[in-house]
């Protein structure tokens, strides 16, 4: 009997190391890029360095299908332990109760004390921290310092009034225009952050569930844009105007102002010499403020791991200073530690712009709503139709926000109805 | 009498149903994979299917279409519809039957010529649109440029981005695109006229215009038909060139009815919805091709 016992406490001792030995960490990343792969192999091959026992497993999906791939794989039992998670998708994972809670973790990470407050204020959900996010993408001002001085224009623009002086000051120049307006896909953003810049709120609905994209301010704000276009202070064909084209449009200096996250800075920083451009935040409405976009995406754990410590290490790795800085510079986000601007490749003035614009009070950074149902739908297809009207003189200002307003104030009262 | 109905029974099986048996593979294949698919979406439209709002299905009757009937975006796609399938195609054939009559000649160089004219038809459309994207784009593309040069813009600007014009940047991708498909077409019905009627002509002392109306064009008219028919068909369903190179805009100007299918079903996700238009658009094409089919029995007697 005894012989027995030991016998098999040594055979499980010997499973146990053996499994121990084992342990293999899924992790999905959704938003990639043979680039970005590389460069998170990178992190992890350093991670499964320092904890021998740990073997991690990249899966990489396609971010066209990401949405649908990681739900099937969900549904499917195929749980990934840890995950790249888009701001977007955070209500629904965390609210469905299928991630760690990552606030007891982050309690005693040595790094944790650094981390952001927006960092921390971003990843929670109720109160709880389920994702711990690897970079803001955070909207402020390119301009191009050649143009601007050619115009006469002394001072880069601070505030809406200066900002339309200055785009026509520039556009009075043989072929310049003063700024990359983008009236094609992904438009939405800029008529969101402009009209709530004029309305001096960033709230989209009202205490009764109005939208309140047709108040008169927001008008305003739409009305704004659709005078810089009419008045020439746009390219003409920036109407159809995509991400390509703006960036474009900013580094071959056709245009002076191009509002955009970091990750533009990559392709632009490779065509245009540093001396030549910098980065403002957006500039203030009348109200003082501004509210510049912004989009982040993280690392989550799923409740159904069975080696939740060992995903937290993974998670820390990925999450930690020097890893973090590594990965911001190469994607092109804002990263999230506290001094991590005091690295000398943030301090640059094309840098200058994001930390400014998180660091002022006079900047309040914007979510956009995407719990609602048909928000997608509303930003690739309804907003990049009405607006182009409007732009091209078809249709009011007015008009354009009844309409937007009416739908939103609709999917919100959906949204209402189903919590 | 007995045998009479002997007859009659085997006179009945022998036209209808033998007939029909040996058929049955071909009429299940094509029910399989043709009638049920269309049923199913013919069906559709009648319902409410919103992949949004799994439980807000069911049928509502004639609904989409009479939405459809006051959707001024679904009039604005028709009418682009038209306009790009009316140049494209008249562009196209034009084009194609002069370097049919081109190719059907001998000269220095031919066999190389004749492959470049081949060539656009096998570059990927995705390919093809982006690139004329690039042309019309005054930063880096040459063809605003040229068009300000010649006195047809008054400054070089990109032609997509303007309403009045968008639809011609598509349009030229198009033609470019598709004059190949004519060229080669034409060529083959071409080759095919026996060479003793354009002899006798000669001797006749036909001039030039006599032989091509009198001989050439009637017996390229069975082809002719045929080919502008389906590729009416072909180019109205046809909008990824449009959809590479302006999105259906600006102010959806060029957009036409199957790109705005597209959206509303995957954009929108609204399925009833666009299966409504879909028929709608099935059945003009059905009228389409039932006139052009009547003309061409009346025109060709051959």
């Amino acid at each position: 009997m005894k012989h027995l016992l030991s016998g098999l406490t040594t055979i499980a001792l010997l499973m146990g190391s053996g499994a121990y030995a084992e342990r293999t960490l899924k992790l999905v990343e959704v938003i990639t890029s043979p680039e970005r792969t590389e460069v998170l192999q990178g992190i992890v091959d350093d991670f499964e360095a320092n904890n021998a026992d740990v073997k991690v497993e990249i899966v990489s999906l396609p971010w066209g299908q990401a949405f649908e791939k990681l739900a099937t794989m969900v549904a499917g039992g195929d749980v990934p332990d840890v995950v790249e998670m888009p701001d977007t998708w955070q209500a629904l994972y965390a609210g469905s109760d299928q991630l760690v809670s990552l606030g007891d973790h982050v309690a005693e990470w040595e790094h944790g004390a650094t981390l952001t407050e927006k960092t921390v204020a971003m990843g929670s959900q109720a109160g709880d921290l389920y994702m711990i996010p690897y970079g803001f993408y955070l909207r402020a001002m390119f301009y191009n310092k050649k143009l601007l001085a050619q115009a006469g224009v002394e001072n880069p623009p601070t505030t809406m009034a200066e900002f339309k002086a200055a785009s026509a000051a520039v556009s009075e120049l043989e072929g310049k225009s003063g700024y990359c307006l983008r009236g094609g896909p992904g438009g939405t953003n800029g008529w969101i952050m402009f009209s709530a810049a004029m309305n001096g709120t960033n709230e989209f609905f009202t205490q009764d569930g109005q939208s309140r994209i047709n108040e008169p301010g927001s008008v305003e704000g739409i009305q704004f844009m659709i005078d810089m276009y009419q008045d020439g202070n746009a390219p003409r064909d920036s109407v159809n105007w995509g991400f390509n084209e703006i960036v474009a449009g900013f580094y071959s200096g056709t245009c002076a102002f191009l509002d955009q996250d970091p990750d533009a800075l990559i392709a632009i920083s490779e065509r245009m010499p540093a001396e030549d451009f910098a980065v403002i935040p957006m500039p203030v409405g009348p109200s003082g403020k501004a509210f510049p976009t912004i989009g982040f995406a993280g690392w989550s754990i799923f409740k159904s791991t069975e080696h939740e410590d060992a995903a937290f290490d993974l998670v820390a790795a990925l999450s930690a200073p020097e890893a973090n800085a590594t990965w911001a510079k190469r994607v092109g986000v804002i990263p999230i530690h506290k001094g991590a601007d005091q690295d000398p490749f943030f301090q640059t003035e094309q840098f200058k712009g994001w930390f400014d614009t998180l660091n002022g009070e006079q900047y309040v950074p914007t979510t956009m709503p995407t719990y609602l149902e048909q928000w997608g739908y509303f930003g690739s297809t309804v907003v990049l139709e009405t607006s182009q009207e409007a732009l091209l003189g078809q249709r009011s200002a007015q008009d354009l926000a009844d309409e937007w307003a009416e739908l939103l104030t609709a999917e919100y009262a959906k949204w209402q109805a189903n919590q | 009498m007995p045998g009479e109905t002997r007859a009659r029974r085997s006179l009945y099986w022998q036209y209808m149903v033998e007939p029909f048996l040996y058929l049955s593979p071909a009429i299940v294949l094509i029910a399989t994979v043709m009638l049920i698919p269309l049923t199913i979406g013919i069906s559709y439209s009648f319902q409410s299917i919103e992949l949004l709002n799994p439980f807000n299905t069911g049928w509502v009757g004639f609904e989409n279409y009479q939405q459809l009937w006051s959707d001024r975006k679904f009039w604005i796609a028709l009418e682009n519809t038209f306009w790009w399938t009316f140049w494209s195609i008249s562009f196209q054939f034009l084009l194609g039957l002069g370097l049919a009559l081109l190719l059907n000649t001998e000269f220095f160089g031919k066999k190389l010529f004749q492959a470049l004219v081949f060539l656009p038809w096998a570059v990927p459309t995705f390919l093809s649109a982006l690139t004329w994207a690039w042309l019309f784009n005054p930063v880096i593309g040459p063809l605003p440029h040229w068009m300000a040069s010649l006195g047809i813009l008054s400054e070089p600007y990109n032609i997509m981005g303007d309403p009045e014009l968008a639809m011609w940047g598509p349009i030229v991708a198009n033609i470019w695109f598709g004059v190949p498909f004519f060229a080669i077409t034409l060529l083959a019905a071409l080759q095919s006229i026996p060479g003793e009627l354009y002899e006798a002509a000669e001797i006749d002392g036909a001039s030039s215009w006599q032989i091509f109306t009198k001989i050439t064009l009637p017996f390229l008219a069975p082809m002719i038909a045929i080919t502008v028919m389906l590729r009416t068909i072909w180019i109205a369903n046809f909008a990824d060139l449009i959809y590479v190179m302006t999105g259906g805009g600006p102010a959806n100007s060029t957009q036409i009815v199957s790109s705005y299918i597209f959206t509303t079903a995957f954009r929108k996700l609204d399925f009833g919805y666009a299966s409504a238009i879909a028929v709608a658009l099935l059945g003009i094409l059905m009228i389409y091709a039932v006139v052009l089919l009547w003309l061409r029995k009346k025109l060709v007697k051959i």
